[in-house]
């Protein structure tokens, strides 16, 4: 046995993160870890990595009873976390990012930086990594950036690693470079620990799988065990709405027409239309052009070519605000950077778009806007304490669906979904999918970008699918995800190492 | 709460110490002073308090003082009449509030750096349009702005009142207002949003250009001279007002009340170490002292709740 936490607990002030957290990981193992948002995944594997102090439970490493005070005692056992990507120097190569903090030393505190590059040139060489010591990392796709972090983290002999969701915001493909990846070093009898959002993971690399729920384990064992849906029943502590079906309905007139659209070299003759209570699927690998198409419909970026409907009335969208004027929403992938004022209230957020809405000769009806801005919290069902309550402080779920709310108050008839279940848990991605079926139909047209194939099938009346800037399939409901990924990948390669479109984006962008 | 209420409690406690410390301190010659004295900062703090509240900065404003004072001031000189004078120097306020909006969201350059240039070229075309030398030749009315009262209260109380309230009004009841928060708060999803983050953004700035055309012209009023030389070092103070009461640097925070207090709690300060007779460099610690802490204590509260 490699790791074993017996019982762990933790509280942060009034809230139990963890009450009965147990797990253990034996060598030469990938061992996943699922549960919803705030069950206690990210706690647990904090307390292993030494990055948080339990206040009661047992660690057990190579079987001796342990405690870590710092992040720094447990890398000296051999524990090493794979940070998300947001932890990299952005401007530094690497070599420099792989031993930050840890460079090797000439006299005088001076960084040798021909042995700090031999050094990372050999891990990468070990590893067969595709990376080269002087790349800098502000040019490498997430992937690549990925395995910055993974090398950052084995560089000094790691026998236990932890990946915290690596694969949240990577392609299809790219995830499977990173699998590739992971599994190498299980051949090296590494013991990993791989949190993910994602099931479909769990058949593609897990060997044994522990789910936490409420901060406990309610099960451990291996990972071929449980179907699908009893590991979701596990997570949820609740029987769920098996797959969520959408009801066909036919579509009405038509809401977005979208002619010849070009912004070489990312999107090239784009044409397609949307209909009112059309929920239309947009598929493609990362680099395709699916959030390129998104903001150059929303007025984000400029358009070289082509012409835009909305309602049959031809717009020019120069601006953001051209868009949201015309009808068109747009539900960002990236929801805190693009989507929210985190340190303003709720119902600010809210009403942001439509504060015309709220206002009277000029000035806000505060009353009015809080009463609004309660009747979407109620009508969503986004939990929260009070219309006065910080973004922030809501769950990446909830916080989805204020964005939602910003949008409907708007009363906007186009909405154009980018990643609408990223990062958020099995139970609240339901509720999303739920409201974007709700939306639809009440007479809205949803352009829906999904890099899950199997979200979109659930969702999507039709699938358009994109390959290099262009459009290259059209697919109906109940086409399968071979299909999809046919006209996705039609001559793909490694995602990471070959160009994957004109304008040469590799792992090196 | 306690905490929220750090900044008013801080400011009664000091007025409560400094009545008992000094028998001059609450006299109504005394007192009057302090309002006149602090008056010039606190009108043009409540201007920075909305660009703080959008997430920007504006170094310019002592130097954007003294270029509408003087030009206000030479205006009567010439022999124009003194609200024309006035007016000429609350325009000069608003095309340097203007210029700086402009220079920020059009060239897309970060507001410290617009606002140090600025800064400078205002200060420069100050003194050279002055020759250096101020100017002296102000009907004696003009005083009034200053140093007069209106029914048994100083006239600039009056004219704090008003922009005080105008600026509330601004900052909590109107879009332009609750635009200023979403754009400190978080400007890309502000665009994202469709808010027109530029022509909000200048707004702010010319606003704060206007406050500062009238902050000019109370200081040159309070001095009887047109200074090239006047406001310097104002900017800091400025700031020091809106940080103390609560406005943060990194925008989407910040109100009026705090504002006020802020300027009041400098101006306290200052005037009870005078009375004390406590040398004015330990003043210049003292305040910078202050501004410290009452940062230190916004941010323990606020990562406490976070």
């Amino acid at each position: 046995m490699l790791l074993e936490l017996r019982g762990v607990r933790k509280r942060f002030g009034g809230i139990t993160a963890l009450r009965d957290g147990n797990l253990s990981v034996v060598p030469g193992e990938i061992h996943l870890l699922v549960g919803e948002n705030g069950a206690g995944k990210s706690t647990l594997v904090k307390i292993a990595a030494g990055m948080v102090s339990p206040d009661g439970g047992e660690i057990l490493w190579k079987g001796r009873r342990v405690r870590f005070e710092r992040p720094a005692d447990a890398a000296a056992e051999g524990i090493a976390m794979v940070h998300q990507e947001s932890l990299l120097a952005p401007h530094l190569s690497v070599a420099e990012n792989i031993f930050l903090g840890r460079e090797p030393r000439l006299p005088l505190g001076l960084v040798n930086r021909r042995r700090m590059r031999e050094a990372a040139a050999r891990l990468i060489r070990q590893h067969r990594f595709p990376l080269d010591p002087d790349w800098r990392v502000e040019r490498l796709n997430p992937a690549g950036k990925q395995l910055v972090e993974i090398c950052r983290a084995i560089q000094h002999g790691s026998s236990l690693l932890i990946f915290d969701e690596p694969t949240s915001a990577l392609s299809a493909a790219e995830a499977q470079e990173v699998f590739a990846i992971v599994r190498r070093l299980r051949e090296q009898q590494m013991g990993v620990i791989y949190i993910t959002h994602r099931l479909e993971e769990l058949q593609a690399i897990g060997d044994r799988l522990t789910i936490l729920r409420d901060g406990e384990t309610v099960y451990s064992g291996p990972t071929g065990e449980l179907s699908t849906q009893r590991i979701i029943q596990y997570m949820v502590g609740r029987e769920v709405a098996a797959i969520y079906q959408r009801a066909r309905q036919a579509p009405g007139e038509e809401l977005l027409r979208v002619e010849g659209l070009t912004r070489k070299p990312v999107l090239e003759a784009i044409s397609f239309s949307l209909r009112a209570g059309e929920i239309l699927g947009l598929a493609g690998l990362v680099g395709a052009g699916r959030t390129e198409l998104c903001r150059a419909l929303f007025g984000l970026d400029p358009i070289e070519e082509g012409r835009i409907w909305v309602r049959g009335r031809l717009v020019r969208l120069r601006h953001p605000r051209d868009a949201v004027r015309a009808g068109l929403a747009l539900i960002p992938e990236d929801r805190q950077r693009h989507g929210l004022a985190l340190r303003l209230p709720l119902a600010w957020n809210v009403t942001a778009a439509a504060l015309e809405q709220v206002s009277r000769f000029g000035f806000l009806r505060r009353l009015e806007e809080r009463r609004q801005c309660r009747d979407y919290i109620g009508r969503l069902r986004i939990r929260a304490e009070s219309p006065n309550q910080l973004a922030s402080r809501l769950s990446g779920g909830n916080q989805q669906k204020v964005v939602i709310a910003k949008w409907l108050l708007r009363r906007a008839s186009v909405f154009l979904f980018d990643e609408p279940a990223r990062g958020i848990d099995v139970g609240a991605k339901a509720e999303v999918f739920q409201l974007m079926d709700e939306l639809a139909r009440a007479g809205a047209g949803i352009l829906m970008v999904s890099s899950e194939l199997p979200e979109l099938l659930q969702v999507a009346d039709r699938i358009l699918v994109m390959r290099q800037g262009r459009l290259t399939a059209e697919l109906p409901r109940g086409t399968t995800q071979e299909e999809i990924m046919r006209y996705a990948a039609l001559q793909t390669q490694s995602a990471l190492r070959e160009p994957q479109n004109a304008s040469g984006e590799s792992i090196q962008q | 709460m306690i905490q929220r209420l750090l900044p008013f409690l801080t400011l009664i406690v000091l007025f409560v110490v400094l009545s008992l410390a000094s028998p001059y301190f609450l006299t109504y010659t005394n007192l009057s002073s302090v309002v006149r004295q602090t008056a010039v900062i606190n009108v043009m703090a409540l201007g920075m308090t909305i660009i703080i509240v959008a997430g920007g900065i504006d170094l310019s404003v002592g130097a954007v003082l003294a270029f509408s004072g003087l030009l206000g001031t030479m205006a009567m000189e010439a022999g124009l009449p003194i609200p024309y004078g006035i007016a000429i120097g609350l325009l000069c306020g608003l095309f340097w509030g203007t210029t700086n909006g402009l220079l920020i969201t059009q060239l897309k350059i970060n507001p410290f750096i617009v606002t140090l240039g600025t800064l400078g070229i205002a200060r420069g075309l100050t003194l050279i349009i002055s020759n250096g030398l101020p100017v002296h030749g102000i009907p004696q009315q003009f005083s009034f702005l200053g140093e007069g009262n209106l029914l048994g209260v100083p006239v600039v109380l009056w004219i704090l009142v008003f922009c005080a309230g105008l600026t509330h009004l601004i900052l909590e009841h109107t879009r332009m207002g609750r635009y200023a928060f979403a754009i400190g708060s978080n400007p890309e999803a502000a665009y994202y949003t469709g808010i027109p983050v530029a022509f909000h953004t200048t707004a702010v700035y010319a606003y704060s250009g206007l406050l500062c055309g009238l902050a000019g012209m109370i200081e040159a009023s309070r001095l009887m001279t047109g200074q090239p030389t006047a406001g310097q070092g104002y900017e800091l103070q400025v700031i020091a007002a809106v940080v103390i009461g609560g406005g943060s640097l990194r925008g989407g925070e910040g109100s009026v009340i705090g504002t006020l207090i802020g300027a009041f709690i400098m101006g306290l300060l200052s005037n009870g170490s005078d009375l004390l007779g406590i040398s004015p460099y330990l003043q210049q610690a003292i305040i910078g002292a202050v501004i410290v802490l009452a940062v230190a204590v916004d941010e323990l509260r606020k990562r406490k709740i976070a």
